[in-house]
């Protein structure tokens, strides 16, 4: 029997909304869940997405891709890339498995959302094998790291970190949950699948697989490969959704909604991804700067793509730019500085020849983030380590939970914006930190932050013994400097041999 | 006496630090206590300079002798602590 092509029958098949007659539209598709904004069904249903994939060719091509991730992983088992790859390299591993593990199972429910909810049937459509997408992340990258849990229990935090009290777990959590779990189908399709999956996605799976293949970690670069081909297609939802809501006269509230998700997804990403590109990842092996993935990947493609779609650049855009070249150098200076409160070993990246990259990279660098280097340097030439650990916590935001952190020296400009709300005093790191509460401050009022939490007495002993207890944070799973310092002795050589010459 | 905790803001450092004092402590008290978790750890110290006190976003420094109690500073206000060059002829 001679079988239609795909395009013969998928509208049809994919055309799913019917006239409810025993409940009310509102009843089956609940506007806050859905998030409908008062559209009619009618045009809902122009929609349309554009990988128009069917079920039968999902399974063939994820079948495909798990045996070719699997099967480079069971190869390469007995390569010993655990055993020779820089310390470093194995924090960039640890620092993405705990913070995007579990977020990824998370992102299920956030699809599955979509799934139920939506009221665009081609929406659902491609929700349900994105759904299924994030299933397929949170197990394979659950896996993987597993193999290395036996040799070091800090790979351990790939499944517990979403568990914990963890600042930098809070801080994944609270994002996630913002633009994941608690958003309509409308919401998640903008925040998540537009915002995050088209803009940032690319920057931690292709800018870091791109790393990882440098670094001839091949198992790693092939998962997250693998991933990215999946993000690629599933994050396809939101745009055309973007377009259909422009149409309707809903741009202001697609914007905003855009807008909030691109804001607190590059808090995170300085954490996390701009400390892994320009610090941790061996100098021979780094393909770029953080700085030039995200203007190839977020200034080049994403403000494009906004545009086209008929949105406008965001209205924290210039600041969002100059932040590309300062925030995460004090992120990872506040990470390597409080490491004992990471489930990875921060490496430091301050050799004389890397800070010379990143004076490269950054220009002024030197004059700013290398001061305080500078200071921790000399403080452990001299044998006094105990100076380059910290005895208080940072003030970290009441949005992105992250220190409140910019650029040191002549230039010194880190403020707290403070705003009172209902009796609490709130603590932002910035303008755009401090606009997301204010859009819908409920949202957010009821949240402590770990600072919060400290004042009202939850964490005891108040030292930071009882700290690392409530963030979970047990021996062996500490964070220390990645090299054990070996990097001090290579600044010491170089003075020495300076000094002789 | 009584803890009472404030927002450190050290100049020329790079991130804002919880800092628990005491409402009988002076703004040189609060100074020290600001320097202990800034200077030698990330930022240079200054010999022959002192450390002032101020609110965040003025420029009138505090008086050195006021207590944390005098001072009308709410807990968690964020203070600015900087650096003052001595006087000539002083």
């Amino acid at each position: 029997m001679a079988t239609l092509g795909r395009l013969d029958w998928y509208d049809i098949a994919r055309t799913t909304n019917w006239t409810p007659k025993y409940v009310q539209e509102d009843e089956l598709f609940p506007p806050e869940m859905s998030g409908s904004m008062g559209l009619p069904l009618s045009a809902w249903e122009t929609y349309d997405e554009p990988y128009k994939q069917t079920y039968p060719e999902y399974v063939k091509v994820q079948r495909e891709k798990d045996a070719g991730a699997y099967s480079v992983k069971a190869a390469l088992e007995r390569s010993k890339m655990f055993e020779n790859a820089d310390p470093g390299w194995l924090s960039v591993m640890k620092a993405h498995y705990g913070a995007i593990a579990r977020a990824e199972y998370s992102a299920s429910t956030a699809e599955a959302r979509m799934v139920r909810f939506g009221k665009a049937p081609g929406m659902r459509n491609m929700a349900t094998l994105g759904m299924m997408d994030e299933i397929r992340h949170g197990q394979i990258q659950l896996y993987f790291p597993h193999e290395h849990c036996s040799k070091d229990r800090q790979f351990d935090w790939a499944h517990k970190a979403y568990d914990t009290n963890e600042w930098g777990a809070i801080a994944a959590r609270h994002m996630f949950d913002d633009m994941m779990t608690t958003r309509s189908a409308v919401g998640v399709a903008l925040m998540l699948t537009f915002a995050f999956e088209t803009g940032f996605t690319n920057m931690q799976f292709l800018g870091l697989a791109a790393d990882a293949a440098e670094a001839g970690d091949w198992t790693f670069s092939n998962l997250i490969s693998s991933i990215q081909t999946d993000e690629s297609r599933h994050a396809q939802i939101g745009g055309p959704l973007v377009s259909l809501l422009v149409a309707n006269g809903k741009k202001a509230e697609a914007q905003k909604m855009v807008d909030i998700a691109i804001w607190r997804a590059w808090k995170l990403f300085s954490v996390l991804t701009g400390p892994i590109m320009d610090y941790y990842t061996p100098l021979e092996h780094r393909k770029q700067s953080f700085k030039e993935f995200m203007q190839e990947w977020i200034v080049t493609q994403f403000e494009r793509a906004l545009i086209d779609l008929g949105l406008d650049k965001p209205w924290y855009w210039d600041q969002f730019m100059a932040e590309i070249d300062t925030q995460h150098h004090g992120m990872h200076l506040g990470v390597w500085f409080w490491r004992p409160t990471v489930w990875w070993n921060p490496a430091a990246g301050v050799t004389p020849e890397e800070r010379e990259w990143l004076e490269e990279k950054y220009p002024g660098w030197n004059a700013t983030w290398g001061k305080c280097w500078d200071v921790i340097t000399d403080n452990l030439l001299a044998g006094k380590r105990e100076l380059s650990y910290p005895e208080t916590l940072p003030v970290v935001c009441n949005m992105c939970q992250l220190p409140i952190n910019t650029t040191p020296g002549p230039a010194w400009k880190v403020r707290d914006h403070a705003l009172d709300y209902k009796g609490r005093t709130y603590h932002f790191c910035s303008d755009g930190c401090q606009w997301c509460f204010e859009q819908e401050p409920e949202r957010y009022a009821g949240h402590l932050s770990l600072i919060d939490r400290f004042l009202a007495g939850m964490i005891q002993p108040m030292n930071l013994g009882g700290g690392l207890q409530y963030m979970g944070l047990a021996p062996g799973e500490i964070g220390d400097d990645a090299h054990n310092y070996a990097w001090v002795e290579k600044v010491r050589a170089v003075r020495e041999k300076a000094k002789a010459a | 006496m009584a803890l009472f905790p404030l927002i450190s803001n050290f100049e020329e450092d790079f991130v804002l630090q919880l800092l628990p004092v005491d409402t009988e402590n002076t703004m040189d008290e609060v100074a020290a206590a600001a320097a202990y978790h800034s200077v030698g750890r990330r930022v240079a110290a200054r010999p022959g300079c002192i450390m002032r006190v101020r609110r965040q976003g003025s420029e009138e420094l505090l008086p050195k002798s006021l207590k944390v109690s005098e001072s009308g500073l709410k807990p968690m206000e964020c203070v600015e602590v900087v650096w003052e060059a001595p006087k000539h002829g002083a």
